[in-house]
């Protein structure tokens, strides 16, 4: 199996505790024999890195430097992870099985090569915009929110890590249960249920596999 | 290889969706690529009343969710709305199993989809440059205008070729953007005669505008300092001292409050008539009654409203400025002033008002040139072989999308080992 990870955080880059989250997730596919590409952001360490614990991890910039928002910034940048992934995916004979996204940063690369390769795609959901900043409705707040809103309608499986966040994720956008899955970073099975809701993403339809061949 | 060409086009406006100039741009180049042969895929904003998946002249028309979450800013709302046109064309590009030799992006506004669109589906990029933001505001000042700036350099670094319309804005877009020169090829935009009426309504229809003694002298454009209106206003009470006549002004603008003041302080308020927007078709009309038109702009990328007054046979005063000056020869197809000042301007308009034959003669001349130059079966004979030279080049190239079948090959390796074909001779875009 081989899966490309998209995060904004990824050591060294640490923001809050999304980068070990994905590290320690990295590191624990690569022992359970997944081959795992982590595609991220650094602003002036860029390019290929092959860790001590195989885990191959591609770094880009941002291609425009002057911002105005968190929103726009992420979504210039979105353009440079899309590039490195579709470089993975052509550099592999076009054989990816899934792209798993955290949070709403990476979802704009990740519907664009689900919709132009049929790469299953999980949206791993660590916080919610509706919880980082409660009761406030601006525009740039409702825009983050029309980016959560594509990941979790397109993502073929949503993986939470308790089943409060798998409530409201159901209850924000309305998304069916079932899609959800809850995988507790805390569980001594936690890597190989990770694994299992990878597998059940990457479940390609037969009428799919066919029209892709 | 398949035999036709296809290319994708990003704008975000195509008619019935009419923001600006490039709509109609997109519009006619569209549909004369198709009658060339080349299959056209449009993907555009969506529009209400307009379908979301149709054929126009043959040109299949896309229409994407445009984001209709409100923004912060204009700005955000056009980073939104690329994320969506991005995974649409992503899955319109799917359909067509990736085939699609070129894709094509008009203006900053589609950046985003067009450059990730590129690098995923590994298809060349062109993009045609209207205009910039350092043009637009006369520099750069706010990180608003700078992330503009960027993204449009960051465009036209992405391209394989960047277009623009004329001699003045590629001399423009290479220095503000740091292109190489070849990067760069002007392509004059294109003008369509049959818009125009044959016969104009010099009867009732003029009389709404003009009495029938008075002179027309027409501005068409928006209602903003770069566009000169202040020194046509300058220039009337100088006309009037030669000629009877009535200055007609179309269009809109922030300027307008200030325009109408000048007006009334010079007590000129019966001379001159600002008419507001006014659609298409009646604008054509008036064209056709008007007995001269003036663009006084101080800054013109290309100076598309010089070409309707010439395609309308309308003889032509235009400032020395930007595009104007490759559009208008002097004493030949038009009249040009020196630029921002009102006593040159009135000397053109009087020139012009005060000699038939002279007039006669620049404006058939104009037309002629209209119809030698700037048509649209012109501009689109230019960019299909630009299409056609692009895919040749990528095709001797090594970066490109890698089928199931073949073998990986690392690019810097495959690029020494192959021998690169001989390429026929560069068509020459400039003329």
């Amino acid at each position: 199996m081989r899966v490309i990870i998209l995060t904004w955080e990824f050591p060294p880059r640490i923001i809050g505790s999304l980068a070990h989250y994905v590290n320690r997730l990295a590191v624990e596919l690569v022992k359970n024999k997944v081959d795992v590409y982590v595609v991220t952001y650094h602003d002036i360490w860029n390019g290929y890195d092959e860790g001590a614990d195989g885990v191959k991890a591609y770094r880009v910039s941002n291609p425009v430097k002057a911002q105005i928002s968190v929103i726009t910034w992420d979504l210039s940048l979105n353009q440079e992870f899309a590039r490195v992934a579709a470089d993975i995916y052509y550099s592999n004979n076009r054989e990816v099985n899934l792209i798993d996204a955290h949070d709403w940063h990476c979802v704009p690369a990740a519907v664009s090569l689900k919709k132009a390769f049929h790469i299953p795609f999980v949206f791993s959901v660590d916080s919610l915009e509706d919880h980082r900043s409660p009761g406030a409705n601006t525009p740039f707040n409702l825009s983050i929110k029309g980016i959560e809103q594509l990941g979790v309608h397109e993502a073929d499986k949503i993986i939470v890590k308790s089943e409060w966040m798998k409530q409201e994720v159901n209850r924000i956008y309305n998304v069916p249960s079932e899609k959800i899955a809850i995988v507790s970073p805390h569980s001594p099975s936690w890597i190989s249920e990770i694994i299992e809701s990878y597998k059940e993403a990457a479940i390609v339809p037969e009428d799919i596999r066919a029209a892709v061949g | 290889m398949k035999a036709s060409l296809r290319v994708v086009i990003l704008s975000w406006e195509f008619p019935p969706r009419i923001v600006g100039g490039i709509a109609p741009h997109v519009y006619n180049l569209s549909c004369d690529l198709v009658s060339k042969g080349v299959d056209v895929h449009v993907v555009t904003c969506d529009f209400p009343g307009a379908e979301k998946s149709e054929e126009i002249n043959g040109v299949h028309v896309l229409r994407v969710d445009s984001s209709k979450i409100s923004s912060p800013n204009f700005a955000t709302w056009v980073y939104l709305m690329n994320m969506h046109m991005q995974s649409e064309a992503a899955d319109l590009i799917n359909h067509l199993s990736g085939d699609v030799d070129v894709i094509h992006a008009h203006d900053w506004l589609v950046a985003n989809a067009a450059i990730g669109l590129k690098h995923i589906f590994r298809v060349p990029l062109v993009a045609t440059i209207h205009s910039t933001e350092m043009g637009r505001r006369n520099g750069l000042r706010t990180d608003y205008e700078r992330m503009v700036h960027q993204t449009e350099k960051w465009l036209s670094h992405e391209a394989w070729r960047v277009i623009c319309c004329s001699k003045y804005m590629a001399s423009h877009v290479r220095s503000t953007f740091v292109l190489p020169e070849e990067r760069v090829v002007v392509i004059p935009n294109g003008v369509d005669i049959n818009d125009f009426p044959k016969e104009p309504d010099k009867t009732q229809f003029r009389r709404s505008f003009a009495s029938d003694d008075e002179k027309i002298v027409l501005f068409v454009g928006r209602l903003v300092y770069e566009k000169g209106v202040q020194v046509l206003i300058n220039a009337v009470p100088k006309v009037l001292a030669k000629v009877n006549a009535k200055f007609v002004i179309v269009g809109d603008g922030y300027l307008k409050d200030s325009l109408a003041g000048q007006v009334n302080r010079m007590g000129l308020n019966h001379k001159v008539y600002f008419t507001g927007f006014i659609d298409d078709q009646t604008l054509r009309k008036l064209y056709g009654c008007a007995d001269v038109c003036v663009v006084p702009s101080l800054y013109e990328p290309f100076g598309i409203t010089a070409l309707e007054a010439m395609a309308a046979k309308v003889p032509l005063v235009v400032a020395d400025s930007g595009g104007l000056s490759e559009i208008v020869g002097h004493d030949r197809t038009g009249v040009r002033v020196f630029p921002n000042n009102a006593d040159s301007l009135a000397w053109g308009i009087t020139r012009v008002l005060l000699n038939p034959v002279y007039a006669t003669w620049i404006r058939t001349n104009a037309y002629n040139e209209v119809l030698d130059k700037y048509n649209w079966m012109k501009a689109g004979e230019k960019v299909k072989i630009l299409y056609q030279w692009i895919r040749s080049e990528h095709q001797d190239g090594s970066w490109k999308p890698i089928r199931k079948a073949e073998k990986y090959v690392p690019l810097n390796r495959k690029s020494n080992l192959i021998i690169r074909p001989e390429v026929e001779k560069t068509p020459s875009l400039m003329d």
